[in-house]
């Protein structure tokens, strides 16, 4: 039987762009959301104060120095784990970073149920219909994003963060090293 | 119909959303979150997920339609935050017309095959009997016996 070559090969090319590209798809965490702000200028905003100080506050307000954005709910248990965690960070880095909360797509009751009872150390803002959150590329919360002082989102972290990750995260900001 | 479609719509219109829009907008509005992926569901669109992350893109997604942006500005805006994973059906270009074209040109591989398959035996059947079969000596002896049976 004569082999024709050339149907051959362009079959197993075909083959072979099919196989990379079912490889590319499957390879992948399928519960991992992409996240392409890395590197850009973080999204301007303008949010409700929650902290005491009296009307709204924009990303602006926050030039000069790092700063720390950390998006959380009143309904998210893993948010409530991680509040101490922020707030220690506030103490170690507190004169070098700044620390802002956002409280994202959370009814107000709950909120300021949840603030009385553990007063903001670091300023604290509302998101309430999540328009801040979308512009920032939010999947979920909590996450955390690593702003340097020059206004460029370095790092995002997805769910909660631990003492040991916050500080590696935070040196690294403040060295303003690659990612 | 359309008339109902669009009232139908508008009920669910300012529950979500800072300021209530127009029917038409929020069917524009409905019809572009269909074709966005929610960021927390398996294959959903926003405009088909009860998800507060969802509601909160698709509350996004009114606001740019609100701003006069079209369907293109707004895909590139969620396109620039979660990347092209974020469209349900990715755009047809670049590496991605592999993905368009890849299905079409099996089909048409597949139907080549055949046809040339079909054409070769039909050939066949036209010139008759292989030369060497009519001469093979074993098939000649069974003819042979046949006839005389």
């Amino acid at each position: 039987m004569k082999i024709n070559w050339s149907l051959v090969i362009t079959g197993l090319v075909l083959a072979a762009a099919l196989a990379w590209v079912l490889g590319k798809g499957f390879g992948r965490d399928p519960h991992e959301v992409p996240f392409m702000l890395t590197g850009k200028p973080a999204p301007a905003f303008t949010l409700e104060r929650l902290d005491g100080a009296k009307g709204e506050a924009k990303l602006a307000d926050f030039a000069g120095k790092p700063l720390i954005l950390n998006f959380w709910s009143t309904w998210c248990g893993p948010c409530k784990i991680e509040h101490p965690v922020i707030e220690w960070g506030f103490g170690k880095f507190g004169d070098r970073v700044q620390f802002v909360g956002v409280v994202y797509q959370d009814s107000r009751e709950n909120v300021d149920a949840f603030l009385r009872e553990s007063p903001p150390k670091y300023a604290m803002l509302f998101d309430e219909n999540g328009r801040a959150a979308v512009d920032y590329g939010l999947a979920g919360v909590p996450e955390t994003y690593f702003i340097t002082k020059d206004g460029k989102i370095r790092y995002k972290h997805v769910g909660p963060l631990d003492p040991s990750r916050l500080t590696q995260e935070i040196r690294a900001l403040l060295e303003d090293a690659p990612k | 119909m359309k008339l109902l479609l669009l009232l139908a719509l508008a009920a669910y219109a300012p529950q979500h959303a800072g300021t209530p829009i127009t029917p038409e907008l929020e069917a524009k509005a409905h019809t572009i979150g269909k074709t966005i992926r929610c960021a927390v569901c398996q294959g959903l669109s926003v405009a088909d997920s009860p998800s507060p992350m969802a509601q909160s893109m698709m509350d996004r997604v009114r606001e740019l339609v609100t701003e006069g942006k079209s369907e293109a500005e707004i895909h590139a805006y969620f396109v620039e935050r979660y990347g092209e994973w974020i469209l349900l059906e990715p755009k047809a270009e670049g590496f991605n017309l592999i993905v368009w074209v890849l299905p079409f040109v099996f089909v048409g591989l597949g139907l080549a095959v055949i046809a040339r398959n079909t054409a070769v035996s039909e050939d066949a059947r036209q010139a008759g009997p292989a030369p060497e079969a009519a001469d093979d000596p074993y098939l000649k002896a069974v003819r042979d016996r046949v006839e005389k049976s």
